[in-house]
C-alpha cells in the first residue's frame, strides 16, 4: 500500500519567497532519505517553495478565482512530501517516526486511494486513470 | 518547471468515503486534457484525513496522533504534479479544473536541486541520485 508522508514545517506559512533550506538540516534529511531508498520503500519525494510564491484557485459559484500567496488564513502548509510503498499503516508510522524531525514539524500520513479500492461504477467512470498514471513520469 | 497542484477540501470526508461516479467522470476528462497536453507527471487521490495519522516531534521524540483532525480548517484531497513553462501556465491549468463545492487548488512550485545554494547542494549531494533511483511506479 502507498502512503504519502506530508511534511508540515511550522512557520513555513510565513516564509518569504526564495527561502532556502538550511544545509545542516538538509544533511540530516538526506541520511533519512537514503535509508528510505535503501529499504526500497521510497517511490518519490520533493520539496516545495513556500506558499508566499504560490497561488490558490478557489471556485466561488463555480467560477475560478485566483489569489496570490501567502495565504493569511493558512495555519499549516506543506513543505514537501515523500511517497512510500509499505506493507502496513504501522510500517508507514514507523518510517515517519524515524524522520529527523524538530519540535516545529509534523508529518501527516495519508494512504493513497488506489483504483482497485473504488466501487465498480467509479472504476468504470475512471477508466483510463491507471493509464494516465503509468503514461508519463519523468524526473525534473 | 514543475508545480504541484494540491486539492484542498473544507471538510474531512468520512473514513470510508469514495468519490461518486459522476464526479469521477468529470475529473477524468480534465485529467485526460492534462495528459494529452503532455504536462501531467503524476497524480493521486488520498484517502480521507479521518483515516490519516500525524507524527509530531516533541523534544526529538515522535508523538503519534490518529485522525480525524477536528482543528484542521482544510484537508488535502490529492494532487497533480505538472511540468509547464511558467507559473501563469500552471494557473491556467488549475482554472480549467472542474469546480466542486468547498474545493480549492493550491499551486506550489517544486524546489529543484539546481536552485539550492552551493552549501545546500553540497549537503544534499546524494539527492539527484536518490531521485533517479526512486521506484516511481504506478499504483496497483
Amino acid at each position: 500500500m502507498r502512503f504519502m508522508m506530508l511534511m508540515i514545517p511550522k512557520g513555513y506559512e510565513k516564509a518569504t519567497p526564495g527561502t532556502m533550506p538550511d544545509a545542516k538540516i538538509v544533511a540530516a534529511m538526506m541520511k533519512y532519505n537514503e535509508s528510505l531508498q535503501k529499504a526500497g520503500v521510497l517511490l518519490a519525494l520533493d520539496g516545495l517553495h513556500p506558499p508566499s510564491m504560490g497561488v490558490r484557485i478557489s471556485f466561488p459559484r463555480g467560477k475560478p478565482k485566483v489569489t496570490d500567496g501567502p495565504f493569511a488564513e493558512a495555519k499549516e502548509v506543506i513543505g514537501g512530501y515523500w511517497m512510500i510503498q509499505v506493507r502496513s499503516r504501522e510500517e508507514a508510522i514507523e518510517w515517519a517516526s524515524r524522520c529527523p524531525g524538530s519540535d516545529d514539524c509534523v508529518i501527516e500520513l495519508r494512504q493513497v486511494q488506489e483504483m482497485c479500492g473504488f466501487p465498480a461504477d467509479v472504476q468504470e467512470a475512471a477508466r483510463g486513470y491507471t493509464e494516465f498514471q503509468s503514461g508519463r513520469s519523468r524526473p525534473a | 518547471m514543475r508545480f504541484m497542484m494540491i486539492t484542498k477540501e473544507r471538510k474531512q470526508a468520512d473514513p470510508d468515503a469514495m468519490p461518486d461516479a459522476r464526479g469521477a467522470a468529470t475529473m477524468m476528462k480534465y485529467m485526460e486534457s492534462l495528459a494529452k497536453a503532455g504536462v501531467l507527471l503524476a497524480f493521486d487521490g488520498l484517502r480521507s484525513a479521518a483515516m490519516g495519522t500525524q507524527v509530531s516531534f516533541s523534544e526529538g521524540k515522535p508523538v503519534v496522533t490518529d485522525g480525524p483532525f477536528p482543528e484542521a480548517k482544510e484537508v488535502i484531497g490529492g494532487y497533480w504534479m505538472i511540468q509547464v513553462n511558467s507559473k501563469e501556465e500552471a494557473i491556467e491549468w488549475a482554472m480549467r479544473c472542474p469546480a466542486f463545492p468547498d474545493f480549492a487548488i493550491e499551486i506550489r512550485q517544486v524546489l529543484e536541486f539546481s536552485e539550492f545554494p552551493a552549501e545546500v547542494q553540497a549537503a544534499a549531494a546524494i539527492y539527484p541520485r536518490l531521485k533517479a533511483q526512486c521506484r516511481n511506479r504506478p499504483g496497483t
